[in-house]
């Protein structure tokens, strides 16, 4: 073939390649109707519609992480103009505060609290409520990305751990009742006439399981693991206030059954989830230890030598610490000179032969020691502390008035329950805790040798 | 007609064919998106007429994702206290360059962009950041809801973010003399440097305990420091050092400082010292 011919080739192939390129057909198939800014632009409009249709706003139940974290009810009411006012039970202040929201379009549509207000408490780098959180606060998040509405519920995902979160038409009743929440918080405490032990019970119709049952008050998580050998089942869950109980996240599943409401009976503290056929869930309180212990045995007569010391302020809010055990030492403190604090007290246990509770102070005041003997009450599974003389380093002393009220308790004729405890509290040392089995008395000491 | 001539006409008409080819299609329209300007607040007319038309620098307080660490749990400032620190920062900041370097020095070698986080950003290590400088571009301040002006240590410490972050852009628009700074105290350098305090660090030869962490922030800590105390507080500094060898490092980094300022920029960081300070007290004295 000739050069000629082959460029005569070449053009009339390009031509026709052009002129081709001009043909308008772009019917690739259409699976919306709009294209994709018009379907976001429509998204955007809806939810900002759809958040100020609700009379009375929006309630929402944050769960951050339910794998240790509890939930914190807030309540929005939006604004056209850009505002939004908002209230939570994250404290004890329940009030409603204005700040700033916009819908925003990205990759999504979310919906984005601008300006600080209460949901901004769970996403506080600096205020975490365990050690575990440190730098990650509550772990939460205020942007949600918009993924529609279901049942006049709006379903969104949290923007970095994408977890779904649903806005739930709130009533006149949930701003009004939103302060009960943290009145019921204190329900789930417990208050401090209430017994120290508490047990999650179980029963599918049938049969009946226990729980230990444990809440941490700060990230308002509980565990609860069964006190039954070869029965290995766990509850862990978060919880949430709610004014008539409590709600809890993962449900605690009974025969199938997700049982996630419980409600709360006033007059023994218990709070209760029925399900059908049955099937329940109940927190309750117990007088005694789930679990009886054999770790008092160690300390009677005859063992090696042993201390165990309650030491201010590390042990003070232990979660072991009874509300009754601080306040007799709050009690001391208080009668003492403003220079002085009861920096710890410490239970010997044959040292040279003796037992002794020694009580150490700051500020120069001289240490006391109350002598005492052991025995044991095998039915209870108690060690029973029992008077013999008090002295300072040098000489016998009358029983100091000053030391009597918590001094009753670690000598009350039912003894101490004993236990080693398997978490840590600031430093390695194990954990002990010495529980009377006549009050609600209980203090947290840490194992020194 | 020779046939390369012949096919630079047909070139020329197909050329024409693809110019004119697409001409009927649809010319575009309006934008799809949304680009009506946001209503403006009180507060964001506030920003524009003091920090966005004086200085071309942008005020970031709502919350936008894009410009803070995701992987942070940060939050964005409170409203009401979005102005009175502003307030500040343009008083002893601002105000100060103004008068000693020339009106129209920070706003040739500034930010171009102010984040503002009401929070504080805590690391998992344990410490706390208390601002960043990105690129010379974007500096973000946390901690702003916890700004309190009747408070003088509490307004030095927040005053200490930004006069140090600018230091940082100041270096980056002309370099200081890092090889005379990196030899005054060449063993004090460590990654460690939150391990112990300042009083240590001065015993070095440090002005901070983060001024050991490298000699960038060395330099930035000396000058950030000098500019948030008066002249007596620095002098009181240096007092309570017991080292003499250390308080001479200390000196030799001031004068390092000082000639920059003097050569880089024609500045007398004396000066800068001293308007800072009496800004520092009007605002402090509610003035």
């Amino acid at each position: 073939m000739k050069i000629k011919n082959i460029f005569k080739f070449l053009i009339f192939a390009l031509l026709a390649m052009q002129l081709g390129s001009c043909n308008d057909n772009t019917d690739a198939e259409q699976k919306f109707d709009q294209n994709p800014t018009d379907r976001l632009n429509a998204q955007k409009k809806e939810l900002s519609d759809v958040l100020l249709t609700s009379e009375h706003g929006w309630k929402a139940v944050y769960f951050t992480d339910n794998t240790q974290l509890g939930g914190f009810t807030h309540l929005f009411k939006f604004s056209s103009d850009g505002k939004v006012e908002m209230a939570s039970d994250f404290d004890g202040d329940t009030d409603a505060y204005e700040s700033a929201y916009s819908v925003e379009l990205g990759s999504a549509v979310s919906l984005l609290f601008t300006t600080k207000n209460r949901i901004h408490l769970l996403s506080d780098s600096d205020n975490s409520p365990t050690d575990a959180l440190e730098g990650k606060g509550y772990k939460g998040d205020f942007q949600f990305l918009y993924y529609g509405q279901e049942n006049g519920e709006i379903i969104f995902k949290t923007n970095r751990s994408f977890q779904e979160l649903r806005f739930v038409k709130a009533t006149e009743e949930d701003w009004e009742n939103l302060a009960q929440n943290v009145i019921m918080g204190e329900n789930v405490v417990g208050g401090e006439e209430r017994p120290l032990f508490r047990l999650l019970e179980t029963n599918d119709g049938t049969t009946t399981h226990q729980f230990d049952f444990i809440f941490s008050e700060a990230p308002r998580f509980a565990s609860a693991n069964s006190i039954e050998t070869g029965y290995a089942v766990s509850y862990n869950m978060g919880i949430a206030y709610t004014p008539t109980g409590i709600s809890v996240s993962p449900a605690v599943e009974v025969k199938g059954q997700k049982l996630t409401d419980f409600v709360y009976n006033d007059t023994d503290g218990s709070f209760t989830a029925t399900g059908t056929g049955g099937v329940s869930a109940t927190i309750k309180y117990t007088t005694k230890p789930l679990i009886l212990t054999d770790d008092y045995k160690g300390l009677l007569d005859g063992n090696d030598f042993k201390v165990y010391g309650y030491i201010s302020p590390f042990l003070t809010n232990a979660i072991t610490t009874s509300t009754l055990c601080k306040e007799l030492l709050d009690e001391i403190n208080a009668s003492l000179p403003a220079t002085q604090q009861l920096t710890r007290v410490q239970l010997y246990f044959n040292d040279g032969g003796y037992n002794y509770i020694e009580y150490r102070f700051s500020g120069g005041r001289p240490t006391l020691y109350h002598n005492v003997t052991t025995s044991e009450n095998a039915v209870d599974k108690t060690i029973v502390l029992t008077h013999d003389s008090w002295q300072t380093a040098t000489a016998l002393i009358p029983a100091p008035a000053l030391l009597k009220k918590i001094d009753d308790e670690f000598t009350n004729p039912k003894g101490l329950y004993v236990k080693k405890e398997n978490f840590k509290v600031v430093y390695s040392n194990v954990v002990w805790t010495f529980t009377s089995a006549s009050s609600n008395f209980r203090i947290t000491t840490y194992a020194l040798n | 007609m020779k046939i390369t001539k012949k096919y630079k006409v047909a070139i020329l008409a197909m050329t024409l064919v693809a110019f004119a080819g697409c001409s009927h299609e649809d010319q575009p329209t309006e934008s799809q998106l949304d680009l009506t300007k946001p209503v403006q607040s009180d507060l964001d007319k506030w920003i524009t007429t003091n920090y966005v038309n004086p200085y071309n620098m942008k005020v970031q307080y709502k919350w936008n994702q894009n410009t803070v660490d995701f992987n942070r749990f940060l939050y964005p400032p409170q409203e009401d206290k979005v102005k009175p620190v502003l307030e500040i920062i343009q008083k002893i900041w601002l105000d100060s360059y103004k008068v000693i370097a020339g009106a129209d020095f920070v706003k040739k070698i500034a930010p171009r962009e102010i984040v503002m986080v009401g929070g504080v950003n805590r690391n998992t290590t344990g410490t706390i950041t208390l601002g960043l400088a990105e690129g010379g571009q974007r500096v973000t301040l946390f901690e702003t809801d916890y700004v309190d002006k009747t408070d003088r240590e509490n307004v030095k410490q927040f005053i200490h973010t930004i006069q140090h972050e600018y230091i940082h852009i100041l270096n980056q628009t002309k370099p200081y003399d890092e090889n005379s700074l990196a030899k005054i105290t060449p063993s004090g350098y460590t990654a460690n440097w939150y391990a112990s305090g300042d009083a240590v660090a001065n015993e070095e030869g440090f002005i901070t305990a983060y001024a050991r962490s490298n000699i960038n922030e060395d330099f930035a800590e000396m000058a950030s420091i000098m500019l948030i105390n008066s002249k007596e507080e620095y002098e009181a500094i240096l007092a309570g050092i017991e080292s003499e060898e250390a308080v001479a490092a200390i000196k030799s980094k001031e004068a390092i400082v000082v000639k920059y300022f003097k050569e880089a920029f024609n500045i007398d960081f004396y000066a800068l010292r001293d308007e800072a300070d009496k800004n520092t007290t009007a605002v402090v004295n509610g003035n």
